[in-house]
């Protein structure tokens, strides 16, 4: 079949690219005007190279496609840029579907759209979405995701697409290892926040078998999956691979999240009773946004396990071997924690 | 003009960045209810009108002006519709907030001045610095007469808009300002314009340079003005280059000089000093650096106070805007105002020099 790849050249793309290869399916590639893809050393992949934002770009980009995969979003600028790539953008690429014969969608969506504040123990595809008003105290990205969710749902139904939602927790992989998840660097220490917490980790390349899998599945069919890899790894041995693996010489200190939780409940407090509720504090003192990068929960893989018989191809020491093996040439290994700290449940480009 | 019954229905056409602002200000202003939001994105329009708690959205301007019939229209879209929509609203019979720049062209601008007038209706630029709490301060010190006559006036905005990831200067998408002769500088002339407008007056000639100096979509990323005007002169500045980002108001006197960043809530003043002439300088440093840190934990408090922020401008000059609306009164930016900054923003234009 031919698939359709939206942010096909970013951190998950390319190995979704790879994996749809693998599986004997042929890719079009639609990636930015600018982006830079020689590196990727694609074969047999037809690329085209047009902006979501901009609908003439996207006549023709359906022809002859069965399967949308739809990846491209936006992690990083402001609450508008991101809003505009991952929602105008998305708007403007189905309104393109919709004069297409394709019929099938499969949506990269994210953690970040549950509520996780109203979340007890454990999150599956049954806990609420985030919803008005909390959804406009998270940040830009969650903002985001929940709206190109409800358009692609929107759409769907009008058009009668059968829209497979998957919502990966925090992408890993070599491009890209750290997680906001983790906690907050400060000079040479890490406070890591809810140590023993369990993390809803999907590595990229597991995450890019599973999208490659449904894009045919008849079971996927209209459903919405959770994508975690179901491996036990806790934020405190994550960090500490992440620390041997880049070198990054962090010291790491444990802050248990009942206190880290206490301090921005404080801070919250304080803030609402000086401001009568309409001051504004820095993302990680907001509580529903601490609590969507901290909250000690468990995440269930038992949907993607029953419904698609799906296993993750690579364990979690496979994993980091995939991941931080590559360390010993120094010029690659400096992954730029500062960089990417804001980019934290990033599906592409 | 007379006082409105059951306070004043708002709409907004144009849901992106700045619309917010307007929205969130809306929603603090007593007797005004914001009825409508408008966007060619319906996404972009539903999310704001949950946002603001507005009770209908549209995807076409014109429906939403017949169907729910504004009493007042905030245009804060791409500046090129500017003018389209602003007429329909005119016409529909409603006063027009419009967004900087107002027009592409000084000849929309006036189109939509004599309309206003034709119909009654106010139209009101937004010229936002002009009522930052530190331009009204230095503003009434000028008029209390402890200042002096204004010589000179020096704004220079700093603002990062060729870092990567400025969506103004995407490389994928050409951003709306890019259209603007002078391209995204263009979009903040207006602001220089009306300072300089406020302190020194009408302009009589300008000269200006535009260069770019580092690769991007911007056809400029840097300019420069002299401004000659009727009360004395302006050095207008804007740099893509220079950070930390920062709008610099300094406003010269015969016998006071004033500093400001409008981005913060800096504002220091420098005098001249009876007594020991030797003991001023060291006095007047006292005194400056008490501003400064009244001014550093001001911008902090600002900052998590969750109002308007940098906006506070904006915010301030809705409000007369609405009370002038309510009031039958002279609105806060008038359009003797509005055609005399635009005719200044003309000028500054590449191709408007001694204009």
């Amino acid at each position: 079949m031919k698939v359709l790849v939206t942010g096909a050249n970013g951190f998950l793309g390319r190995h979704v690219v790879a994996a749809l290869l693998r599986r004997g399916h042929e890719v079009r590639a639609l990636v930015r005007p600018t982006a830079r893809i020689e590196c990727l050393g694609w074969s047999g992949v037809e690329v085209l190279r047009a902006d979501l934002r901009s609908p003439g770009d996207l006549a023709g980009a359906f022809a002859g496609v069965d399967t949308l995969v739809h990846l491209a979003a936006v992690a990083i600028g402001g609450e508008d840029a991101q809003f505009s790539a991952a929602v105008v953008g998305t708007e403007r690429l189905l309104e393109a579907m919709a004069r297409s014969a394709t019929r099938r969608i499969v949506l990269a969506s994210s953690f970040s759209v549950y509520d996780w504040s109203k979340v007890r123990t454990e999150l599956d595809e049954s806990s609420p979405m985030v919803a008005a008003p909390e959804l406009y105290q998270r940040d830009g990205y969650a903002i985001a995701k929940v709206w190109q969710e409800r358009v692609a749902r929107c759409l769907a139904e009008r058009h009668g697409w059968e829209l497979v939602v998957l919502r990966p927790g925090f992408i890993w992989g070599r491009e890209r290892a750290y997680l906001a998840g983790l906690g907050q660097a400060v000079g040479r220490a890490h406070l890591t926040i809810s140590p023993r917490t369990r993390l809803p980790l999907t590595h990229v390349e597991n995450c890019a078998d599973l999208f490659a899998r449904v894009v045919d599945h008849p079971r996927a069919a209209c459903e919405t999956f959770n994508v975690v890899d179901g491996h036990d790894a806790r934020t405190w041995h994550y960090l500490g691979d992440y620390v041997r693996g880049t070198g990054a010489g962090w010291l790491r200190i444990p802050v248990p999240y009942c206190l880290a939780r206490g301090v921005v409940a404080l801070a919250d407090r304080i803030s609402k009773l000086i401001f009568r509720g309409k001051g504004k504090l820095p993302g990680l003192l907001v509580p529903s946004c601490f609590e969507a990068r901290f909250k000690p929960l468990r995440f269930s893989s038992l949907k993607i396990r029953q419904a698609l018989d799906w296993q993750p191809p690579f364990t979690y020491a496979e994993c980091r071997q995939r991941t931080y093996g590559w360390s010993a040439r120094p010029c690659e290994s400096k992954v730029a924690p500062a960089a990417t700290r804001a980019a934290t449940y990033v599906e592409a480009q | 003009m007379h006082a409105l019954e059951n306070g004043v229905r708002a709409a907004l056409v144009g849901a992106g960045q700045i619309a917010r602002q307007h929205l969130a200000c809306l929603r603090e202003l007593p007797g005004v209810e914001t009825v409508a939001v408008c966007d060619v994105s319906a996404a972009t329009a539903q999310s704001a009108a949950e946002r603001f708690s507005v009770p209908s959205w549209f995807t076409d301007h014109r429906s939403m002006l017949a169907e729910v019939s504004p009493d007042v229209v905030h245009v804060t879209t791409p500046p090129h519709v500017h003018y389209a929509v602003a007429l329909d609203a005119l016409d529909a019979g409603a006063h027009v907030v419009l967004e900087k720049p107002a027009t592409e062209t000084l000849a929309e601008l006036e189109t939509l001045l004599r309309r206003a007038g034709e119909t009654g209706k106010l139209l009101v630029e937004n010229q936002n610095y002009l009522f930052n709490r530190a331009t009204r301060e230095i503003a009434a010190r000028i008029e209390s007469g402890e200042f002096g006559a204004v010589i000179h006036v020096e704004v220079f905005i700093c603002l990062g808009i060729t870092a990567p990831g400025n969506p103004i200067a995407d490389p994928n998408l050409p951003h709306a300002t890019l259209r603007l002769a002078g391209g995204a500088i263009a979009d903040f002339l207006t602001h220089l314009a009306s300072l300089a407008h406020f302190f020194v007056g009408p302009h009589r000639t300008a000269h200006t340079i535009w260069a770019k100096r580092s690769p991007s979509p911007l056809p400029y990323d840097e300019f420069r003005a002299l401004v000659d005007a009727e009360r004395g002169t302006a050095v207008l500045g804007f740099s893509a280059a220079t950070q930390p980002d920062a709008v610099w108001l300094r406003v010269y006197g015969e016998r006071m000089q004033a500093v400001a960043n409008l981005f913060e809530t800096r504002l220091t003043f420098d005098r001249v000093r009876g007594g020991i002439k030797a003991m001023r300088p060291t006095l007047s440093l006292l005194e400056e650096s008490r501003a400064l840190r009244r001014a550093a934990f001001g911008t902090l408090w600002r900052k998590l106070s969750g109002g308007p922020g940098t906006y506070e401008g904006l915010w301030d000059l809705l409000a007369r805007t609405y009370r002038a609306i309510e009031g039958g009164t002279e609105p806060p930016v008038p359009p003797s105002q509005v055609l005399a900054v635009n005719r200044l923003v003309a000028a500054l234009k590449p191709d408007g020099s001694r204009a």
